[in-house]
């Protein structure tokens, strides 16, 4: 069965003001299959907010993009903004980082949500007003509530009702920017379990981004770590918890005793991920990692199986295939 | 009701500045020009004369008296007699006030119109050609002293195209029979033209700027980035998006360039010897005669007072968001 | 141009300020059109500030037939009275920047004070200066000007004071704004818990963070004071001993150069006061450019981005 989302040796890359770029994807490779939960993991600056930015064609014009994003086999990348365009919303939609602004102040939020339904096609008017009313109970808002405007609702009612938006066009897969930060840490498990329930009910793939872990823990079947542009590890939750074969997964998750709990943990490994505006050489990780050894800052390492469905960048695998070959 | 609140205090403020109008205007002509009367230029007024004047006027009150006899007659819409025609000064500023009217509001429309298309494309359109020639002709206009470009327009403009600098009147329409309305329509017209253009100029580089920054702004926020992802074109986000929320801003800093319109038409209608409000002012200043510049003072500050007010409102109608 | 507008615009600048005099100076001196600004800006002071060296005698000695066509003998012809254009020019051009500077400077102090007084120490201060502003604000700044003016006589100083007078409002909403930002700031807290007196805090803790744009705004001011002066100039109500370049204007008007088609005497001091404006305002603009950055990135723009070719990919635009 062809997956229902795949990207291939997807590359981004930012024109910077004074010259130069900034590479800020730096080819990544991955699998989603329908009705997959699956988390975009890393810290701040790793490039996951611009990948699945990319995913939309949702890039300012000084950006370049490399590589194909598959969708059913078809690459929606090819021609740039005129062949992803098609696919906004009613195949992939978005609950962006800070849903907060998300919603234009001046406009009720349920016109704002009416607005891709009839732009798509899906249902207009009384159709679509009624629409409203049926996401907005399924996400947890009183219907009412369509009619009033963005600064009424409390942070929570306004993320539920970006999901809500998201929903409007029946998409194939969800992408979630950091739905839960700045959420009170009730709220955020209530947003969790939102999430969740809503890719069961409407069969939706799920990629899910952010730091924090124990959120992808909770949600996910798979997670990717990314770190300065490249995928580290890969894998199911299951290994990248009990059987990380990156160092930089290990520390990241070693770094959450608790799985079972809420809230954000700040994640404090010394030193910093390297520029992305000069090119890397060798693992992008070695200068903070605790088992560098001889071929870590000259060779880059690739990106291999290390287990069914699990794939680490990592110069260590290699010493222990040929130990166990 | 929304928001009784607000309209309740934008009203309150209006009010009060009318009063700090009214007494500014007291203040300024009464109590630190010195005696309107001694200004006259009256070679023959005996000393008698200028007594009966003082009294006349009113002046040999004490100073409380004459604020309250002052607010007394603005109750009952008189502002004094001219000192040069004894006529009243409502009856001295109305004709004037018909001409003036018309001219600055073609102007303002037009600059209004042409400011906003062009802001428009400027922001949707950053960095490329065409927003470099609106920002540099907005800029050049808005730095152009009103009165100066007034002169080039008539210099190198009206030759050009034919149309009269001065005045409102061909005087010679009408002598051989009665002239049709539609002929007195378009003399007129052909008249307001030129000191339109001219306006309209000016406030065309003030507005284009403006509302590119405003644009410029709204274009930036995380709602335009949602509008794109769910679909929207690039025109319908500009439009449905930007330029609704981009409203706000524009509303309030138009509201707030009324003065200068008024004070770019006093110019402009003194170049073009326009027979407006501006050049009734300018003639007043000529001949001293302070009632009527009283007057005129108070009448175009209580039109930006009424103005900004709108402006409030307006800004309150277009924003959900204001609510105290 | 009004001021009015442009105090409204560049408040948004203020909170986002990081005011430090390296990264402003870095701004300045990356963005060309900060430094085209300033380099006209510059340009004329130079010649204000040489034009006792350019110019000998009195510049509006008639040295040549009225609205001479400009040639060999006179650069820019001369003017209705037989006077040498570019003498005028110069002469001009000191006394319009002078009255420029001046007027700012006055406006600056009382801008800066009020803002300053209202922003550090908020409260009741806060609230009745900012409503006295606010009255002030409403009245329409030109038409108080020329009545000012036509009721108080025509001496420079008057003009200046005049301008300065009018025009604070704006510097003291965006001062009061930096300030009361600056005061957030956790070092000057501190300091004051350790006790420093409100004068030293001031001194040693807000002014320098405030400085930055005070001067920034002044450089605006200088522009809205000179274009104040020629309207004054214009309706009569200016010092009829000293030459400005609004009086040039004027002179043009009142001498029907107009009728003697010389373009030469109404055409270029009107050029000096645009060139004067539009350099300021390039100054101004950038600079509110650099220290609010978003500003430059727009989530729509007809430009996309772009696919580059990675074995045998399509390009796109």
């Amino acid at each position: 069965m062809t997956p229902l989302l795949e990207v291939d040796g997807l590359n981004v890359w930012f024109d910077l003001p004074g010259g130069g770029e900034l590479h800020a994807v730096r080819g990544i490779d991955f699998e989603l299959d329908a009705g997959e939960r699956f988390g975009l993991v890393g810290e701040s600056g790793c490039g996951k907010t611009t990948a699945i930015l990319t995913m939309m064609g949702l890039l300012p014009p000084n950006a370049s993009v490399a590589g194909e994003v598959r969708l059913g086999g078809e690459n929606i990348l090819a021609r740039g903004e005129e062949s992803v365009s098609p696919h906004r919303w009613n195949d992939i939609a978005m609950v962006f980082q800070g849903a907060m602004n998300a919603f234009n102040p001046v406009q009720t939020v349920g016109s704002q949500i009416e607005e891709p339904m009839r732009l798509h096609g899906i249902a207009e008017g009384k159709n679509a007003r009624r629409q409203v009313e049926e996401l907005f109970e399924r996400v947890g808002i009183p219907s009412d509530r369509a009619s009033r405007y963005p600064h009424e609702f409390s942070g929570g009612m306004r993320q539920r009702a970006a999901i809500a938006m998201a929903l409007a066009c029946e998409p194939k897969i969800l992408l979630a920017d950091e739905p839960t930060t700045a959420l009170d840490v009730m709220v955020q498990a209530q947003i969790l379990e939102l999430l969740s329930s809503l890719a069961t009910d409407f069969d939706l793939a799920l990629i899910l981004v952010t730091h924090d872990l124990p959120i992808v823990a909770h949600v996910c079947d798979r997670a990717a770590v990314m770190y300065a542009g490249v995928i580290a590890e890969s894998g199911t939750i299951d290994d990248l918890f009990h059987a990380p074969r990156h160092p930089y997964t290990r520390l990241l998750f070693a770094a959450t005793p608790d799985l079972h709990a809420g809230g954000d943990r700040v994640v404090s490994i010394p030193g910093a991920p390297p520029r992305l505006d000069q090119p890397i050489v060798g693992c992008p990780f070695e200068p903070r990692c605790d088992r560098a050894f001889e071929p870590c800052p000259t060779v880059t390492p690739a990106l291999k199986r290390v287990g069914d469905r699990h794939v680490a960048a990592c110069h260590l695998n290699d010493i222990v295939r040929e130990a166990t070959a | 009701m929304r928001g009784l609140d607000y309209v309740g205090k934008r009203l309150l403020f209006a009010a009060l500045t009318v009063v700090v109008a009214i007494t500014l205007n007291f203040v300024l002509f009464r109590t630190l020009s010195g005696d309107a009367v001694s200004a006259l230029r009256c070679r023959q007024c005996t000393a008698q004369f200028k007594e009966y004047q003082r009294q006349e006027l009113g002046l040999d009150n004490s100073k409380w008296e004459q604020y309250r006899i002052y607010l007394v007659d603005l109750a009952h819409g008189n502002l004094g007699k001219s000192l040069r025609s004894e006529a009243p000064v409502t009856g001295e500023l109305w004709p004037p006030l018909k001409n003036t009217v018309p001219m600055v509001a073609l102007g303002t429309f037009f600059s209004i119109v042409f400011g906003v298309l062009v802001g428009v494309i400027s922001a949707w359109r950053r960095g490329t050609w065409a927003d470099r020639t609106g920002l540099w002709t907005g800029l050049s206009f808005y730095s152009m002293p009103p009165q100066w470009l007034g002169l080039l327009v008539v210099l190198f403009v009206a030759g050009a195209v034919g149309l009269p600098t001065s005045g409102i009147k061909d005087p010679t329409l009408g002598i051989l029979g009665d002239a049709s309305t539609w002929a007195v329509f378009v003399d007129r017209m052909r008249h307001m033209t030129l000191p339109a253009l001219t306006l309209g100029l000016v406030l065309y580089g003030e507005y284009a700027l403006i509302v590119r920054s405003a644009m410029l702004e709204t274009l930036g926020e995380d709602y335009v980035l949602t509008a794109r992802a769910k679909g929207l074109s690039n025109w319908a986000t500009v439009w449905r998006h930007g330029l609704r929320n981009a409203l706000l801003p524009i509303v309030t800093l138009v509201a707030l360039s009324l003065g200068f319109i008024i004070g770019g038409s006093i110019t402009i209608e003194y170049v073009f010897s326009y027979p407006g409000i501006g050049l009734a002012v300018v003639e007043a200043i000529d001949q001293r005669d302070y009632p009527v510049l009283q007057g005129a003072f108070l009448l175009l500050t209580l039109a930006v007072i009424v103005a900004n007010l709108v402006a409030d409102l307006l800004y309150f109608k277009l924003d959900p968001r204001v609510s105290t | 141009m009004s001021a009015a507008t442009q105090g409204a615009a560049a408040e948004g600048v203020s909170a986002a300020a990081t005011a430090r005099p390296r990264a402003i100076r870095a701004a300045i001196l990356s963005s060309p059109q900060a430094l085209a600004g300033l380099a006209i800006v510059g340009a004329f002071v130079a010649v204000a500030l040489l034009s006792p060296l350019l110019l000998d005698g009195n510049p509006r000695a008639k040295v040549g037939p009225i609205f001479e066509h400009p040639g060999s003998g006179h650069l820019l012809g001369t003017d209705g009275g037989g006077a040498d254009m570019v003498k005028l020019l110069i002469a001009g051009t000191r006394v319009s920047l002078l009255v420029g500077f001046a007027a700012a400077l006055v406006s600056a102090f009382i801008g800066g004070t009020v803002g300053l007084l209202a922003g550090f120490f908020g409260g009741k201060i806060d609230i009745a200066l900012m409503r006295m502003t606010d009255y002030v604000l409403v009245i329409p700044d030109i038409p108080l000007m020329i009545v000012v003016a036509a009721l108080f006589g025509r001496s420079l100083t008057n003009i200046i004071l005049i301008i300065g007078v009018i025009y604070w409002t704006t510097t003291a909403r965006l001062i009061r704004a930096q300030v009361k930002s600056v005061r957030e700031r956790v070092y000057v807290k501190r300091a004051g818990a350790l006790g420093a007196g409100n004068t030293r805090l001031i001194t040693k803790h807000v002014l320098p963070q405030v400085a930055p744009l005070l001067i920034a705004n002044t450089v605006l001011l200088v522009a809205y004071a000179i274009f104040a002066e020629t309207f004054i100039t214009f309706l009569g109500l200016g010092d009829p001993s000293i030459i400005s370049w609004g009086r040039l204007i004027q002179n043009a008007f009142t001498d029907d150069a107009i009728l003697n088609d010389a373009w030469w005497a109404i055409v270029p001091p009107g050029v000096c006061v645009t060139l004067v404006v539009l350099g300021s305002t390039m100054f101004g603009q950038s600079l509110e450019d650099a220290l609010n950055p978003r500003l430059r990135s727009g989530h729509l723009s007809v430009r996309r981005f772009r696919m580059r070719p990675l074995g045998g990919q399509l390009d796109s635009e």
